[in-house]
Order: C-alpha cells, then structure tokens, then sequence
C-alpha cells in the first residue's frame, strides 16, 4: 500500500490520485459491494513480483532435478525433490500467474487511467515486462511440454513478441524522449527490461532458434551495459527510489545471472564469458548483501516489495547451479 | 542531548572567575558545574585517573565548545596567548573571561564540530588534584588550561581529537607505564552514534586542486596552521604510492632481465633484486608507522578514509604487496604458495566491496559527484591480482577479479569520460594524475594474456588502449609543468611503468625493431621519472626538510568559518544518507 501510494504521489497525473481517492472513500462507506472494487484500487503491477518468485523456483526446481549426474557434488540434490512436490509448485506458480493476470485485466478494463499512469511512472513501466517474463519462465519449467512441442513454440511467440514491441518502446524512449531519458529515469527497476530479454533468450536457445536467441541476447546486453553505468553513476542520487522499494536493489544481480544462463544456453557450455557474468553477479551479490543498513527501513513494514528478494537469488542459485556442473 | 559538564580546569589553587560561573548557568541551562567545590563533590574519580588526564578538559574544550555562540570575545590575544604556551605551558593567572572563550571567533562555531564524537559523550567524574576528566567540549580555556597545566602536560593537546579515543589510549599508554593497577575507566561509553568526519561535500567546498590537498581561500583548519604538526598525522596514507612506484620498477627490471626480445640489453638480474629489496623495507616501514598512525591517531585515519581522493590510496598497501610477489626476484623464490594468493586478496576485497557499494548505493558518495581519476587505483588492483594468480596457476579466482574489474573499470572509464556536470574533482587542467588512465588498460591487457595462455585479441586491444592513452598523454607534456611536487606523484609513475612492461610482453609475441626500441623508450622514461622523483624525494627530505607539510586536508572544519555567512549543507538531506554505511 505504502508503494501504491508513494508511487500515485508520484504521478504526474493529479487527477488520477484523486479518482482513486474518490474511488478509495467509496469503498469505505460500501465495504461488501466495492471490496473488490478497492482491491483492484490496490493492485499494481508490482504485485507480479509474487508470479516472479513462484515460477523462478519452479524452474530452479525443474532444473535441479533434471541435473545430469555427472555432477557428483550435485547428485543429492537430485533425489530430494519429489516429483510431486514439484508438480505441486509449478500449479501453484501457474495458478498465481493466472489470477495475477486475471486481476491485471480486471484492472485494466474498469481503471483504465491509473493503469496508464502507472506505466508513466518510472517504476511502473518496467513491470509491462512482467507478465511476459513470468510467462516464459512457467512456460520453461512446464514439466509436461517440451521445446520441440509446437504449443511451446507458439506460445514462446506469444510471449515474446510484446517483449520485443515494448523493447523498441522503451529503449527507444531512453535515448530520444525528453521526459524519458535514461539519466532521469534509471533505477534498479529498469533491469527488468534487460532480463525480459535474457529469459526470452534462454527460451528460444532451448528451442532451438539460435538466431532469434542471439538477437535478442545481443539487444539485452547492449542496453545492460548502458543501464549499469548508469546506474553505477547514480546521477540521480537516491531521489530515484522510495524507500520501500529498495529490495529491488537485488536486480542488480539478477541480470548478470540471467546472462551468465542465457549465454550458457547458446553456447551450449560454461564458457569464460558465463564465468565472467556469474562471478560479477556473485560479486554484486556479496555487495549488497554486506549492506544491512540499506534494507533497514525497506524492511519495517511488510510489503510486495519483499518478493522481489526471491527472483533474483533464484536465478543466481540456477547459474551457481549450472556452474557447478561445468566445474564437474 | 549531551549533558557536557563544562568546567574549568580542577585545580584546587585554581578559583573559578565569578564572571564564568554566572555567565555559564544564564546561557546554559543546564548543569553547568564549574566550581571547585562541586566538581568536587560530583567526582566519583576512580583512581586510575593520572595526572595526565587532566589534559582532558583542555583538548577537549578546545575542539569544542557547546555554547560560545552567544559569546564573543576577541581572540586573537589568546590565541597569540596559546602561540607563545606552545607545548610548554606555564602556571599563570591569565585572563579568564579571554582565555576560557579564548577562540577565534571562527572556532566559537565549532559548536557542533567535534571530530571525535566520543569526546561529546563522555563524562568523566573530575579528579580532584589535576584530575579534571571529562569531555567538555570547547576551546575555551586552553589558554587558562595551558597556564594551568603542570609539566607533566608536554603533550600539545591540540591534535588529541585526531588522536585514537581521543587521547584517551595514549593517556591509558602512559597510565600503564606509571600505575599499573590502574584499570581503564569508560573507554567505551562514549561511541558515537555518527561518526563525527565532515561530510564528502564539504571536502569539495574546502579544498581545491586535483588531489584536494589545496585550502581554498576563506577556509580555515581546526590544527594550527601555523605549527608543524606531528609527525604522524602528517604521514599520509598516499605515501604508499612510493611502494608502488618502486616495486613495479622491480617487476620491470625483471621483465626487462628475462624477456628474449630485450636480451641484447644484457640487463642483470641484480638490478631486480636489489630494487625488490629496496621495495619491501620501504613497505614494511611505511607499514609499520602507518600502523602507528593507526593506533594513536585513529580519527585522523578516519577522515582520510572519507577525503574523496584519499580513500582510493588505502587499495596502494595491498597492490604494492601484489607488486612485490609479482617482482619476486627468481633467486628468491621460484614459485609462490597459492594460499598466499588468496590471503593477499581478501583485505583487497574487502575493501573494494565496501567502496563499489558505496558508488552503487550510497548518499553522498555516490559516482557522479566524487569520480576521479584517483579512483582508477581502486580498479587497478583486481587487474594486479588477477595477474599475479594466474601467474601462480589459478583459474578461476583470476577470472573472478577480472570480471569485477573489467565491470567496474567500464563504469568508471565512461563516468569519466562524460566529466560530468555533477562532477567537480576532476582537474580543468591536465595533471599528473591523468597518468593514471594508462594503468588499468596495461595491466588487464597483461592479466588477460596471462589467463587465457596467449597474447591474444583482448590483449592486444587493451594494449593498443593504453598506448593510445599514453602517447594522448605524453604530447601534452608541456601542460605538465609548474606543480607542487608532492609524495602522491610516486603513485602516477607505476601506470607508465606498466606501460613499459605491457610493451615488453608485446614484444615478445610481435618481434620488430620498432616494439623493441619502443620497450627500450617507455623502460627509460620510466627509469628516468623514478629516480627524478627519488632525488626530489631526497632534497626534500634532507636539505629543504619538507617532506611531510602538514596534511591540512584532514583538518577542515565541519562547517564554514562564521565569515562565510553562508548556509552550509550539514543536515542529513539525503534518503540514503543514513543507511549509507561508512
């Protein structure tokens, strides 16, 4: 709540803070009618941090338990998760999808405005990537479809075209848009858009379109290295982000691993440059984590902010994962 | 809210003036207790208190002092008075209502300075004979405190803020030379909340010049300005740069001694070890007397950790360690243990994590304001590390310092480039400093070659970067003159020295006479540059006898001089200010 509010404090659009504070003193005169109605108020788009922890540890799961046995240290970890434990959290990551989206389009159809104010912010539209992401996370941990299946082919399509046409509107954005310039709107946030297209990567490796994979993963980093310097200069001091937020600070890690995984997934092995990506993300890792007192006050009150420590320490598990076995 | 408890100096032949004890308890409020008669009975004073330590009250209230804002004396007698003490104060009847709000009226505002916080909260119980403990911040009576002390009090109590706990450890020091029985009373119960180190905009404001060692006009200093101060508070962390200097001239004689291309110049291996000697005795000296600065001047080691430029020479101990197992003369040793590696590498990340979170997360430190070409130290040594363990045998903790340094050195390399708005340390005119942008492109360029087994593309392209870098530099020599010669441009020669060895490993892969009589050029000019600076060195050590000014970077006040009626910036504005650690 903290962060919906500070982020319509946020606006630019005045208006819309007040429709929702209109909307928000209805809801307290008619509880049982607008109860939905306030939730939907409530929702934002940073609520799908929830399907983003849920669907990385499915594929952190699948992966674990589909880990060759070459891997003698790994061999363990194999046996311990049964089947259906892992059929049980992958329904629950789809099911937590499902209803996110639901909700999302409920919110879209009846609040329209303050869906597009959101994605005015410079924090909300980052997370237009994120039901695509998580898509293609649940699509890659599906245990019952595989990547020669056409349905999986089709539906990697669906999900990654929107990345892709959100891709060209916000890169674009960064460098031409006067409002929308990189210096003035980075935050930890905008890594989403460069892991959005690391996960496309890694889907389209294992189906096998090398092309699109490299593509993609070309864009990716081209736009990672920007955003980290960027990011790294801090131009904007710490005026970027409330303060309830800050958990999202783990995202600088989450790309260097999601990379590290991408580029294993093209080249079919841990080479130097996966080693390279993963000890930088390990490094960033031991950095924020030796810094308790940056996530003192994110950490007073709960809020959906806190789902955003699961995603990116399970992507840094997979890639720690897939170099363990190379070191095998 | 501290409740100091200001008094004067607890001398029973010493009467406080009437005019002090009414002034006190109009201004103040609070318990002010001044007087013989009742410091004497609020004194539990534990026995451990030694004469020495009625020094308190004076080098504390002289730093600080909670309520002379609504005082004004004059003061320059007392502090023409404090100039004549000297170290050897006298017992006078002086002046009380001059000497006890004795400061300059500049320091009057020092109300809220106080560099060692832990001198704020501190109260010790008076003593009775001389036995004046406490924190009172203040410099009022110095005067009457420097006429007052006995002689036991040699000690200059000026420079005791900058001193660990405040003096307190060198008083325990001598305490436990005199009275052994005696145990430490309090040591740790005034740690501050805050670390009392003025902020990193007010580095900016004060001082000026490319390594931030220039007092700007208007700007005054909490040392006397006018007295050597002691030697350890004038020994600056960047002295380390002559280790570096000196070791990797040892690596280059080396290089020089055992690579085919260069055999015809006959190099001995001796020139190496001797070098290599020279290197480690002075390492292990300046090791040592910093380790001491460490000890008795902590505070001071404390603000030179937050000077924007300063703060980058503490990598300069562990990359000239790097350097020295680098250089490892072959008569020596053949082959290095590889936990040696690793023992070598972790302080080295310890430090560099705490840094790139502070450009990642921090406040007030963040890149775009202090990025400087100082900071290329910071990256350069996982580059060096990176090197050394892949000369050992290792594989995959080279890889790791190389990424973070690769990574980095990006960041750092474009923030630099850009020479932001936002950025003020960066000189508008050239300095040597700039030398450093040579450094981290050679040593990765040598570093990569090292772990992929080959002088291959990275290698080269690195190289061909830092020679371009170099000769941009080197045209532009003309620009270079007319500065102050100071201990830190020992460190800019290392990256030329690099420069000279990058060209050297070049030459073994692409062999014509024009890399050769190129790493002959670039291994003289960097052989030339070091012994110029070690003469320069020399003169000033020996004949003009001022190798160490007084280090007037550390000293700045927290705030400006009341002169300046400006506002200053002091309140903590910033969201990340207090999660920022330090």
């Amino acid at each position: 709540m903290e962060t919906d509010s500070q982020k319509q404090n946020e606006k630019p659009h005045q208006s819309n803070n007040s429709t929702d504070l209109q909307i928000m003193k209805r809801d307290c005169l008619n509880k049982e009618t607008t109860s939905r109605l306030s939730l939907l108020t409530k929702f934002h788009a940073g609520y799908f941090r929830i399907s983003f922890a849920l669907c990385g540890q499915a594929l952190l799961w699948k992966t674990l338990r589909e880990l060759s046995t070459d891997a003698r240290a790994l061999r363990p970890f194999v046996h311990i998760l049964p089947s259906t434990a892992f059929i049980l959290l992958w329904s629950l990551a789809f099911l937590s999808f499902l209803t996110l989206c639901l909700l999302y389009i409920a919110r879209c159809l009846t609040r329209f405005e303050s869906v597009r104010a959101e994605f005015q912010h410079h924090v909300g539209m980052n997370y237009l990537f994120a039901p695509w992401i998580a898509g293609l996370l649940l699509l890659q941990s599906t245990p019952f479809l595989g990547p020669p299946n056409r349905a999986y082919i089709l539906l990697w399509w669906i999900l990654s075209l929107p990345i892709i046409a959100l891709d060209i509107k916000i890169y674009g954005q960064w460098f031409t848009r006067g409002k929308k310039f990189l210096s003035m709107v980075a935050n930890p946030t905008s890594h989403l858009s460069v892991i959005g297209n690391l996960v496309a990567t890694r889907a389209a490796a294992e189906m096998g379109g090398k092309e699109i994979a490299l593509c993609l993963f070309s864009l990716g980093m081209v736009h990672y290295v920007v955003l980290f310097v960027t990011l790294y200069q801090r131009f904007l001091g710490s005026n970027s982000l409330p303060v309830m937020l800050r958990p999202v600070f783990f995202l600088f890690f989450a790309a260097p691993s999601m990379a590290s995984l991408a580029w294993r997934s093209i080249v079919s092995s841990f080479d130097t440059a996966c080693k390279m990506l993963f000890f930088l993300s390990l490094f960033l890792f031991a950095s924020l984590v030796s810094r308790p007192t940056l996530f003192k006050r994110s950490m007073r009150k709960f809020s959906v902010a806190w789902w955003a420590y699961s995603f990116p320490l399970t992507v840094l598990a997979l890639a720690a994962t897939e170099y363990a076995q190379e070191n095998e | 809210m501290e409740t100091e408890i200001i008094y004067s100096p607890s001398r029973q032949a010493e009467e406080i003036p009437s005019l002090l004890s009414t002034v006190q308890s109009r201004v103040v409020g609070f318990d002010v207790i001044h007087t013989p008669s009742s410091e004497n009975s609020i004194s539990q004073v534990p026995e451990n208190r030694s004469a020495t330590e009625n020094l308190t009250p004076e080098h504390s209230k002289f730093y600080h002092h909670e309520r002379t804002t609504s005082i004004s004396m004059p003061s320059s007698p007392s502090m023409l008075y404090l100039q004549e003490q000297g170290t050897n104060p006298s017992i006078p009847n002086g002046t009380p209502p001059i000497s006890y709000f004795g400061l300059p009226p500049r320091k009057s505002n020092e109300e809220k300075f106080d560099p060692n916080k832990k001198a704020r909260f501190h109260s010790h119980p008076m003593g009775s004979n001389q036995k004046s403990s406490n924190t009172v911040e203040g410099f009022d009576g110095l005067a009457t405190q420097h006429k007052l002390r006995r002689s036991d009090g040699l000690r200059d109590n000026r420079y005791d803020p900058f001193k660990t706990w405040s003096g307190k450890l060198e008083r325990q020091i001598s305490n436990l030379r005199r009275k052994p029985l005696e145990l430490p009373e309090n040591v740790y119960s005034e740690t501050p909340q805050t670390a009392r180190v003025p902020k990193v905009d007010r580095f900016f404001d004060a001082l000026e010049g490319p390594e931030l060692d220039r007092l700007k006009e208007f700007e005054e200093l909490v040392l006397p300005e006018d007295k050597k101060w002691p030697f350890l508070l004038r020994f600056p962390v960047s002295t380390f740069g002559i280790c570096l200097g000196m070791s990797s001239q040892a690596i280059l004689w080396k290089t020089l001694a055992t690579s085919p291309p260069v055999e015809f110049l006959h190099v001995p291996l001796l020139v190496n070890l001797v070098l290599w000697c020279i290197s480690i005795s002075v390492l292990a000296i300046m090791a040592v007397i910093y380790l001491f600065k460490i000890i008795f001047y902590f505070e001071a080691v404390r603000r030179e950790y937050h000077h924007p430029i300063r703060v980058n020479f503490f990598f300069a101990p562990w990359i000239a360690c790097l350097f020295l197992a680098i250089g490892l003369p072959p008569g020596i040793a053949q082959n290095l243990p590889q936990f040696l590696w690793y023992i070598l590498m972790t302080p080295f990340l310890c430090l560099e994590l705490k840094i790139y979170g502070q450009w990642m997360s921090g406040g007030q430190r963040r890149l775009s304001k202090v990025a400087n070409s100082t900071n290329h130290l910071s990256v350069v040594g996982n580059f060096v590390g990176a090197l050394l363990g892949a000369s050992m045998g290792l594989k995959e903790g080279p890889l790791f310092f190389y990424a973070v340094g690769m990574a980095h050195y990006i960041v750092l390399f474009v923030t630099l480039y850009q020479r932001l708005p936002t950025n003020e340390t960066l000189p508008k005119e050239l300095h040597p400093v700039f030398f450093l942008f040579v450094a981290a492109p050679s040593v990765a360029c040598m570093a990569w070659a090292k772990i992929s087994g080959e002088f291959g593309f990275g290698s080269r392209i690195a190289y061909f970067i830092a020679l371009f870098l170099y000769a941009s530099l080197a045209v532009r020599i003309n620009f270079f003159r007319g500065f102050r010669f100071s201990l830190t441009w020992w460190a800019y020669t290392f990256p030329m020295t690099g420069a000279a060895i990058a060209t050297v490993r070049y030459c073994i892969e692409v062999s014509t006479v024009f890399t050769k009589s190129l790493s002959v050029v670039l291994s003289l000019i960097s052989t030339l540059i070091v012994a110029v600076l070690l003469v320069s060195t020399m003169i000033h050590a020996w004949v003009l006898q001022d190798l160490f000014p007084n280090d007037i970077s550390i000293a700045i006040t927290h705030h400006l001089p009341k002169s300046r009626t400006q506002d200053v910036d002091v309140t903590d504005v910033e969201l990340g200010d207090s999660e920022e650690s330090k």
